[in-house]
């Protein structure tokens, strides 16, 4: 299964990116790192370019609002393309204290299948294969 | 009129500088006070050097600060740059300053040094009489270390590959190389006039798990590239590793190879001088643990006998300090190194012998690269995997290499990539290591293992 990931924005948090590439190969992913500084655009170009089954996008300055909020538009943009990619988001989602329950709905809101707002990352990937076994 | 000439008026021909007084600059820096050189201090205090890191976006607060820290017997006052200047966007450093003048607050992290210019800046930078360490992150740093100079600032921290690798996603590292090859060429031809100016090479690269054999090759490759342009005073840097007998061992290592690399090249008459930065990773969120912290780097900065310490305070995990809390810092230190005499003299013959092994294989490769200039010889080192930073984020970085902590804290390789250090010393380090686990439990350990001080 392939995953692409990276930081979204101007967001240079280059140690959990690192972190999530080496936890997903651990698990068995192909993963397509973009790295930090990474723009939803170039995310959505790379899922499609690889056939990824997978996005999973970082952000932890709490910037994420700002660059992901027109996810739904791109996916009306790229049309069928993008019908079985999983759309995840994680990290620190907002500045300050946030709650998480405000939280995941507006994303999911946005576009987001998955959502996770200042949680473990094992916890988090867990979650994501829980989510791939129940949906294939 | 030399090409260097030609350049550096190309730069300074800039809308953001006011008439740049070539003559004028270079006779303030042949008659400026000794005790503004870092370079003299190294030579003349009998002491190690304590540097505080700060800056703020106003002349006013920076006075402030710096008047602070002068009360507080700093030896080296800090001039940290913003970002907006470290991206070279003048315009929005200029508008964000006057945000902060009209408003009373703070629009930028660091004190723009261009926009205030030289004749300003001069006025403080002068006014203490004590060495100022500049501090910024750029890759191209031209026109700001121009300005620097011009103001009284005679130590300008960075390097091509300490001021990319950790900050920057894509910014051209060739073009990194030669924009820094014009601030060595101009500190080198300023350190005619009087004191050398002090070039110091910033050593904590991305300060997450880098093993020594990596620190060392970098600082000693950006130090051989300074020299050949006649820098006269270099600075070699690293940062508290986790390991007091780690960092030990580091400091030998690099002392010694850098005065071995410095002659190879056939420069007797630079003087090298050893810098450590107290912890660079996370702190923990209790100001009296992190006051612990802070006290125990001083004490390793003296067993390692560093030339100088970069200080941190108590207030680091929550964002940028005050000046009370960054001076108190200051005055502790000088106290605790006023207090700690008598130390022993700590050798480990066998990490010494891996640690030299692994940085002399490094650079024989880096070396033995075809290209024509030492600086296309690094440039394809790092491309091709010869050097590889661990959680650097620029593209060109291989990201191949993987390191832990062993049970004593200290950083080891367990895959190396394409770094060329011998197998017997790969063997070493991996010995050291419990590998009998799968990778998600690694991937936990190393969460751990950056996470050691919280």
């Amino acid at each position: 299964m392939k995953v692409v990931t990276g930081v979204v924005g101007n967001d240079i948090h280059v140690v959990a990116n690192r972190l999530i590439e080496l936890s997903l190969q651990a698990r068995g992913f192909e993963v397509f790192n973009l790295g930090v500084n990474t723009y939803l655009e170039e995310f959505v170009d790379a899922v499609v370019e690889t056939n990824a089954d997978i996005l999973l996008i970082s952000s932890l300055n709490g910037e994420a609002e700002g660059w992901c909020r027109e996810v739904k538009i791109l996916k009306a943009k790229y049309g069928n393309l993008l019908d079985n990619v999983v759309f995840m988001i994680g990290g620190n989602l907002v500045v300050g204290t946030g709650d998480a329950s405000d939280i995941i709905p507006r994303f999911k809101n946005y576009g987001f299948d998955l959502v996770f707002h200042q949680i473990d990352l094992n916890t988090g990937l867990d979650e994501l294969e829980k989510f791939m076994k129940e949906r294939n | 009129m030399s090409l260097l000439q030609e350049e550096r008026n190309i730069i300074l021909n800039n809308e953001h500088v006011d008439n740049f007084d070539f003559a004028e600059v270079e006779d303030f820096v042949k008659n400026a006070s000794k005790d503004l050189f870092i370079s003299y201090n190294f030579k003349t205090k009998n002491k190690m050097l304590v540097q505080p890191r700060g800056g703020f976006p106003t002349y006013d607060k920076m006075f402030a600060l710096y008047d602070f820290f002068d009360k507080a017997d700093v030896d080296v006052l800090p001039c940290t740059i913003d970002s907006n200047t470290r991206l070279n966007d003048y315009a929005t450093a200029k508008k964000m300053l006057r945000l902060s003048e009209e408003n009373e607050v703070d629009m930028l992290n660091g004190y723009p040094l261009v926009t205030h210019g030289y004749r300003t800046s001069r006025k403080m930078m002068t006014h203490f009489n004590k060495p100022i360490s500049l501090r910024h992150g750029t890759p191209d740093a031209r026109l700001l270390i121009e300005t620097a100079i011009a103001s009284g600032i005679f130590e300008i921290e960075g390097g091509p590959i300490t001021y990319l690798l950790p900050y920057s996603k894509n910014f051209p590292l060739d073009k990194a190389f030669l924009y820094w090859k014009y601030v060595e060429r101009v500190c080198a031809e300023y350190s005619k006039l009087n004191e050398p100016i002090n070039r110091e090479s910033f050593g904590p690269l991305t300060a997450t798990l880098v093993p020594p054999c990596i620190t060392i090759v970098i600082q000693l490759l950006e130090m051989l590239l300074s020299l050949e342009e006649g820098v006269k005073s270099f600075s070699v840097s690293f940062s508290q590793t986790g390991s007091m007998n780690q960092d030990i061992v580091m400091g030998a290592v690099i002392r010694k190879l850098a005065r071995h690399y410095s002659e190879e090249i056939g420069v007797t008459d630079a003087d090298i001088h050893l810098v450590y930065h107290q912890w660079m990773g996370a702190f923990p969120m209790d100001q009296n643990y992190a006051s612990q912290l802070i006290n125990m780097s001083t004490v390793i900065a003296s067993m390692v006998g560093a030339n100088k310490i970069i200080t941190k305070t108590k207030q680091e995990a929550s964002g940028i300090p005050t000046k009370e809390a960054n001076a108190e810092t200051v005055a502790n230190t000088q106290y605790l190194l006023r207090i700690l005499n008598g130390l022993p003299k700590l050798k480990d013959e066998q990490e010494e012998e891996i640690l030299t092994a692994e940085v002399m294989a490094i650079m024989e490769a880096v070396f033995n690269d075809p290209a024509d200039t030492l600086w296309r010889k690094v440039f394809n080192s790092i491309k091709n995997g010869t050097i590889d930073v661990p959680f650097s984020p620029h593209i060109i970085n291989n990201n191949e290499m993987i390191t832990v902590r062993d049970r004593n804290k200290n950083i080891r390789i367990i895959k190396r990539g394409k770094v060329p250090i011998p197998h017997r010393c790969f063997e070493y380090e991996k010995n050291q290591c419990d590998l009998n686990k799968d990778t998600t439990s690694i991937v936990n350990d190393i969460i751990h293992d950056i996470g050691i001080m919280q």
